[in-house]
């Protein structure tokens, strides 16, 4: 089988930083070839200076995580006849968000920095005088979810809030902050959430976008752990934040009109005393109202609201 | 062709062209329509972040109400899409979930038993009309005009939930209509990503980062607009274009957004005031203007 | 300069778990690898950690009789008898660091079987138990404040009046060498897979640490005992956990019987690992194989059963050959999985040389003798990895540093300019895959002088051109061209300790099948094979 390579290549010696040279490859190839497999054949039979990491080719160390046709992926778990159309280039770059070291090779020292950040490890108060710790085999299987992750910074890569702001702690920290929240051995779950959800790049900066989620080659979908650690936070009494007042108005306006309320969960997220940030929405009212199209004051409503209520009711009447 | 139309809260709230501009383009592709007034809000994700089943329950009794009606839903909104698209997914996986969500509904006499679909406008374009059809609605061809699409994160991603495999078209859908009009399409790495829109009451200045990134990342290609599906992402990026741009130093707002039903009118011939394009916050004047020089035929 | 206590090379389980300890007896210790630490091939490790746990029932005795009968009784009695004794704690410490292994009912710990045991005594997390741990002990490495040196290539160790006293090390990022003091050295670099094709190891396992050591003066003990694992996946020598045979999948032939019935009716599949394979090899040889594989069938146990228990296997089946387990069994074949053989070392973990320190898979404490039983490897690492930093925490009270001259460091820096400056010749990936090649042909499931000596003549054509290896990057920034060259001298060493002692054992044992010499003799051969640098045998 044929195959046809673009690969993005990067010399710090020759080249000033962010510059990249393109170089085209085609290759006769296994019918069941992976990216990694035409890589390490370039790298073994056609251009010895092309850097890459892959160690296990088995999609466990979490080594070879690159952008293939724009998105992050293993390439060792990527085939290429599953993947591509017949005869296209397959386009393949280091991962986003991250320095890029040399050809294909990134510098992992931030992604690292961000799990030291979430304490990452057990954190008992105390041990069993006797054997293990006890705990249910479903607490365990829970925590598989983010056990599976290799750190192969796919989601990283591809995140589209690290893209704005270094500072977000990340999908793949925060899932691995999960595992320790959700792990009934640890002892310093009120605190882990406080701390993720007061700290700047916290809980509360994911965008939702599903990026991470897509591209975990391990389906750890980080954005749903982060969700679940929102409303653990809240559960935990961390009420102060735009997101606990925005997810509540939200709900508020849902519940009582059955539709969004944009105005008041404008105003309502602010929270009524940031008067700054009030002062800014009025700004973009204002603005708004003149060219026809602010959100009704008395808002739009869905005509069955009553039976609305009533589901949301039922809900929060089960949950407690 | 008929469906149930689910236009979303932002239609019916702060984005009341797109509701009046769709309502116009429906009617010249003689698309019928019967809006769903008693659905709710489909949470958006933020529901769902508090209690996924209680979101589930109000998705669900949206295609319930459209399955008894013996219509597929059709929506303009992406995040509505990926909304309840995921919701559809999760009852077809799991019978036991399904049942125990239609409890809910049994009161009001509603059961969804997966009898129905739900899809974007943009969709029903390229799928059930089709470009050829679709062309013959218009009146003029934007050659010349230069389009950067914006698909709005929950129409592309998560794509297990939104039937690629079988409509593998749906993932270029956007670029698919901009070509049909005789636009060129200006393809950027923004496309496909968050618009902010999410957290601009959380972290406005990420928000308004992003913002300033797509827009003018799009706006350096030489996009005369950006065409967008989803009306969230309008508001952040016609809303709060000025103050991003501006915070950000990527220029002066010179970017439209569009809505796809405003693109398709302005091709269609409707006029500007139905479309509602004297009602965005960045001026549409020059796109309009560029659009009235091309002779209609 | 960089100067340590402890230096420990290699950061996979028994690195970490001798970086761990050390730490704990205050020492300052660092941990110098190749990768990043959770890029180690420990990742790799599926089924499970075998643990006698004697508040349930268990006695170490069992387990380690089950061992030494596995090892075809190679192994050394005294050494399995502590790692056996020492498994308990071993495991209920990692639980208690944080691992999550499966649970039972009751909360506590639950077990599977594996083969070559009658007992259920093998703790695991889903198929992904290396990986799990290894995760886990770099958690505890955070904790603790390790020092790491991470994508640092270690080219050379540093002896200086018979002691080990540190090493030369390539920063693979900056392409610098450095010098690392160290009064005492762990080797934890573990296996050399690669010297064979195909193989469940990384692309990293090209036995660095074995090389290393042999360099150093220390010999490498019974390396023709090659574990050819019974269950890789068809083509691409993935490998799929024995855990799937623990949890009751059927091996079968192209006429669909199960032939591990005939071969071991006790243990059925669940045989040690070289009768499995053996049997495999003959099914094939006999013409009662699939284009070259066995069939590994796993539908009878559900799709639930499987995704739940066994995901991993589950995942890298549909991705790699797009089989679903629950559906269709999978074609799998013998392949080279692990070297029983190693560094020689005594039960905590000492080599000839003082100061140099190995464990783990590149280490012949021995346990494994002439067989290791799946899901002895981890113990093994966690066992000795453990006792190998007590030890040397001792050792360094009573010797003093290395000189810390530059003598060494220059060495090395202009035998890689003078591999740099070779005119264009031989290519690395060339030697090595002609070699590997050879070495599974020759040392294979079925081995006879014969084939022995075929791979004998490989290891000499290779070490005539191992010296016209040229690199073709001649850059310093990730020079990975450079790496695989220095990696193809130490296989090419590897290499050579295999076939030599293959040659000299002149029976058949555990994993050591001579087809011209099928007995096992215990009258002369009940004892371990040394191969020494120097001496050509």
């Amino acid at each position: 089988m044929q195959a046809k390579l673009k690969v993005s290549r990067f010399d710090p010696e020759t080249m000033g930083q962010g510059q990249r040279r393109w170089d085209e490859f085609e290759l006769d190839v296994h019918p069941s070839a992976t990216v990694l497999d035409a890589l390490i054949q370039i790298r073994e039979e056609v251009d010895g200076t092309l850097s890459l990491r892959c160690a296990c080719r088995a999609s466990i160390c979490g080594s070879c995580g690159m952008r293939v046709n724009g998105d992050a992926k293993l390439v060792c778990k990527t085939r290429i006849v599953d993947t591509f159309k017949d005869g296209e280039t397959i386009v393949v770059e280091p991962m986003g968000n991250q320095a890029i070291i040399k050809d294909l090779v990134v510098s992992l020292d931030p992604f690292f920095d961000k799990v030291r950040q979430v304490d990452p490890y057990l954190q008992p108060d105390a041990e069993p005088d006797q054997g293990e710790f006890v705990a249910s085999n479903d607490s365990m299987v829970n925590l598989l979810t983010a056990m599976n992750c290799i750190m192969c910074g796919a989601c990283v890569s591809d995140c589209t809030v690290l893209e704005v702001d270094e500072a977000f702690i990340g999908p793949a920290a925060l899932a691995k902050a999960w595992r320790f929240v959700e792990d009934p051995r640890d002892d310093q779950r009120d605190e882990r959430l406080k701390e993720l959800n007061d700290v700047e790049g916290g809980i509360w900066d994911c965008t939702r976008c599903f990026k991470c989620v897509e591209v975990c080659p391990k389906d750890v979908a980080p954005m749903d752990r982060i969700m679940e650690m929102r409303d653990m936070a809240i559960e935990a009494g961390n009420t102060n934040t735009p997101g606990y007042r925005h997810t509540e108005s939200f709900n508020k306006s849902v519940k009582k009109h059955g539709r969004l309320d944009e105005a008041r969960l404008a105003v309502e997220s602010a929270g009524y005393t940031n008067v700054p940030r009030l002062i800014d929405l009025a700004e973009i009212g204002i603005r708004s109202t003149l060219k026809g199209k602010m959100p009704p004051i008395v808002p739009h409503k869905a005509d069955d609201k009553e039976k609305i209520t009533r589901i949301f009711e039922r809900v929060e009447s089960e949950r407690k | 062709m008929k469906f149930a139309f689910y236009p979303g809260c932002v239609a019916r709230g702060a984005g009341p062209e797109l509701f009046d501009s769709a309502v116009a383009v429906m009617d010249r592709l003689g698309i019928e329509w019967v809006e769903l007034t008693g659905a709710a809000c489909t949470g958006a994700g933020v529901l769902q972040e508090k209690d996924q089943k209680l979101g589930d329950i109000l998705n669900i009794r949206t295609l319930a109400m459209a399955e008894q009606l013996g219509l597929p839903v059709l929506t303009i909104c992406s995040t509505c899409q990926g909304v309840m698209s995921q919701a559809d997914r999760r009852v077809r996986r799991d019978a036991d979930y399904l049942e125990e969500i239609n409890s809910y509904l049994a009161e009001e006499g509603l059961s969804y038993s997966g009898n129905t679909t739900v899809k974007h406008l943009l969709w029903v374009l390229v799928e059930d009309i089709g470009v050829e059809t679709l062309q013959k609605t218009f009146v003029k061809e934007l050659s010349g005009v230069n389009l950067a699409p914006f698909y709005g994160c929950y129409i592309v991603r998560p794509s297990d939930a939104l039937g690629f495999d079988e409509h593998p078209e749906r993932q270029t859908s956007l670029e698919t209509v901009i070509e049909a009009v005789g636009g060129t399409v200006v393809d950027f790495p923004g496309k496909t990503a968050c618009c902010g829109f999410p957290i601009l009451l959380i972290n406005q200045r990420n928000s308004l980062r992003m913002v300033a990134n797509h827009t003018g990342t799009a706006s350096e290609l030489g996009a005369d607009a950006m065409v967008t599906p989803c009306p969230l992402c309008h508001l952040n990026l016609d809303g709060y274009q000025p103050k991003a741009r501006r915070q950000n130093n990527r220029g002066k707002a010179d970017l439209p957004i569009i809505h796809l039903p405003q693109l398709l009118g302005l091709v269609m011939g409707i006029d500007t005031k139905t479309l509602g394009l004297g009602k965005h916050l960045v001026n549409t004047r020059d796109i309009v203007r560029k659009v009235d020089s091309i002779p209609v035929g | 300069m960089y100067k340590h206590d402890v230096l420990i090379i290699g950061a996979g389980l028994a690195g970490l778990r001798a970086a761990v300890e050390a730490t704990r007896l205050g020492l300052d210790v660092a941990v110098i690898s190749k990768v990043h630490p959770v890029r180690s091939h420990s990742n790799a490790a599926q089924g499970g950690i075998n643990a006698p746990l004697t508040d349930r029932g268990d006695d170490w005795e069992g387990h380690a009789l089950d061992t030494i009968k596995g090892s075809d009784y190679l192994a050394d009695q005294d050494a399995v008898e502590i790692m056996s004794s020492e498994a308990g704690d071993a495991v209920i410490e990692l639980e208690r660091m944080g691992v999550i292994f499966s649970r039972g009912e009751d909360g506590r710990l639950g077990t599977r079987r594996f083969g070559g045991q009658l007992v259920a005594r093998t703790f695991f997390v889903g198929a992904i138990t290396g990986s799990a741990i290894l995760h886990v002990l770099y958690e505890q490495a955070l904790k603790h404040g390790l020092n790491t040196y991470e994508e640092w290539f270690v080219t050379d160790l540093i002896v200086e009046d018979g002691r080990c006293v540190g090493v030369v090390a390539l920063d693979v990022k900056t392409g610098e060498l450095h010098s690392i003091w160290a009064k005492a050295v762990i080797m934890a670099a573990g296996g050399a897979g690669r010297v064979f094709e195909p193989s469940t190891n990384a692309i990293i396992c090209t036995g660095d640490g074995l090389a290393l050591a042999w360099r150093a003066g220390v010999p490498m003990m019974d390396m023709e005992m090659v574990q050819y694992h019974p269950t890789t996946l068809a083509r691409t020598g993935i490998l799929l956990s024995e855990a799937a045979r623990g949890e009751g999948a059927h091996l079968l032939n192209s006429e669909g019987e199960r032939f591990m019935l005939r071969y071991a009716p006790q243990y059925e599949e669940l045989a040690s690992r070289d009768v499995v394979s053996r049997a495999e090899q003959t099914e094939i040889n006999e013409g009662r194989g699939i284009e070259g594989n066995v069939l590994l069938d796993l539908r009878h146990l559900g799709r639930e059963f499987i995704e739940d228990r066994l995901g991993y296997l589950q995942e890298v089946s549909v991705e790699f050959l797009g089989i679903d387990l629950a559906e269709q069994p999978v074609p799998v074949r013998p392949g080279v999985h692990y070297i029983m053989g190693g560094i020689k070392t005594d039960v905590d973990g000492a080599t000839i040389v003082p100061g140099l320190y190995a464990a783990g898979e590149c280490a012949n404490v021995s346990v494994h003798g002439a067989n290791r039983l799946g899901a002895n490897s981890l113990l093994d690492t966690v066992v000795f990895g453990r006792r190998s930093a007590v030890h040397a925490a001792d050792y360094i009270k009573s010797v003093d540093a290395g000189s810390g001259s530059d003598e060494h460091l220059n060495e090395t820096k202009s035998r890689i300019q003078s591999l740099l400056d070779r005119a264009p010749n031989e290519n690395w990936a060339a030697v090595r895959n002609f070699m590997a090649n050879e070495m599974t042909k020759g040392i294979g499931v079925f081995r006879d002088q014969r084939s022995m000596e075929g791979a004998k003549a490989a290891i000499d054509n290779v070490d005539e051109r191992i010296n016209k290896i040229s690199v073709q990057n001649k850059g310093k920034v990730f020079n990975t061209d450079l790496i695989f060259t220095l990696e193809m001298e130490f296989m090419a060493d590897v290499g050579k300790a295999v076939v030599h002692s293959a040659l000299a054992r002149k029976e058949s044992r555990g994993a050591h099948f001579r087809t011209d010499i099928t007995e096992r003799d215990d009258e002369n051969w009940l004892k371990h094979t040394l191969a020494y640098q120097d001496a050509d045998n």
